[in-house]
């Protein structure tokens, strides 16, 4: 009887993977992507918000005397937050810090603090003075517009629920009042 | 007798180039700029001499006509409209009669809406202005494109941490 042929396998053995097609596909993927590539990320400032807090905007709308809070922006005395509640006017203001520039963790802090004070507004009126710089009223929007606490938020009902939740949210509806002036 | 010149043989043979570094870094390479990939429904070209200001809004850019200020013009989309002199409008392009309206803006975004009928119906304008622009300059393009029909105005700003 013929004994049969064992075949030897080598469980050891090593071999080379060719990675030279998938070389070949990065090498063309890569400038493709390059081109298309966007390295700076633009966003747009709009009021994008959760439908809870549009719902209450809408809200603010039907209010016929509204609290309003309105903003003046001066290069030289820094931020006044004029909150008008039908006859009675308060006046807060933030001056400019040691290096003359706007006290951004102050003017934050004060809006949370007129937030507090009046949870069912969302809308304020910007009136930057002529002479201030572009990136000053951005940062300012920016501050008005949501709490960078995230531990820091405020009260505001679900219409359609009536559940009461929280929200960042401050002023995130922007008008600027003074556009159409002289 | 004379003695021969050693010439050293060179064996004809080829040799297999390791690329697994290469393409580790390939890997790398890709996987950054799949990630950079413009994934946003419009994307905005910036526009030169414009130094946009950063903010911390999540929001992505919509279809809109866009206008940009520098510090030497505004333009329209690439049409440029009006030259800019120390950071305000140059006087030629103002109306005599109302100091806030630039009439060759104006201009261009009537012809705009004629040509563009359904964009100009939504009324939004993508404003790319240089952060050192000041307020008083922006306010004439603001005031002049709500008079022209496109009272929606959307800041464009680059994403906080760029």
């Amino acid at each position: 009887m013929r004994a049969r042929k064992k075949i030897k396998i080598n469980h050891n053995s090593e071999f080379e993977l060719d990675l030279a097609p998938l070389l070949a596909v990065m090498v063309k993927l890569v400038p493709v992507l390059l081109v298309s590539s966007a390295f700076v990320q633009m966003m747009i400032i709009e009021t994008d918000l959760p439908q809870v807090v549009q719902q209450a905007i809408e809200e603010q709308k039907k209010d016929p005397k509204p609290t309003s809070v309105a903003v003046e922006m001066s290069k030289k005395t820094g931020i006044k937050i004029v909150i008008t509640e039908g006859e009675k006017q308060t006046i807060e203001t933030v001056s400019l810090n040691a290096k003359q520039e706007y006290d951004l963790p102050n003017i934050q802090a004060k809006f949370q603090e007129v937030k507090k004070a009046h949870p069912e507004v969302f809308k304020i009126e910007m009136n930057p003075d002529a002479d201030v710089p572009y990136k000053d009223v951005v940062q300012v929007m920016d501050e008005a517009r949501k709490s960078r606490n995230n531990d820091i938020k405020f009260p505001i009902k679900d219409q359609k629920t009536g559940v009461d939740t929280t929200t960042l949210y401050m002023f995130p509806e922007v008008v600027f009042g003074n556009m159409m002036d002289g | 007798m004379r003695r021969t010149r050693y010439v050293p043989e060179i064996k004809k043979q080829s040799f297999g180039l390791n690329i697994t570094s290469m393409t580790d870094m390939f890997t790398i390479l890709l996987v950054f700029l799949l990630q950079n990939f413009a994934a946003g429904e419009v994307a905005i070209d910036p526009v030169a001499g414009v130094r946009l200001p950063s903010s911390n809004s999540e929001k992505n850019p919509v279809n809109a006509v866009k206008i940009s200020i520098s510090s030497t013009e505004l333009k329209m989309d690439l049409i440029k409209v009006a030259d800019v002199q120390n950071n305000s409008i140059s006087a030629a392009s103002i109306d005599p009669n109302d100091s806030n309206f630039v009439k060759p803006l104006f201009d261009e975004l009537q012809k705009f809406n004629k040509e563009h009928e359904k964009l100009a119906k939504t009324g939004k304008v993508l404003f790319l202005a240089d952060q050192a622009i000041p307020y008083g300059t922006l306010r004439k393009v603001m005031y002049t494109a709500s008079m022209a029909g496109f009272p929606n105005i959307k800041f464009v700003t680059t994403a906080a941490g760029n």
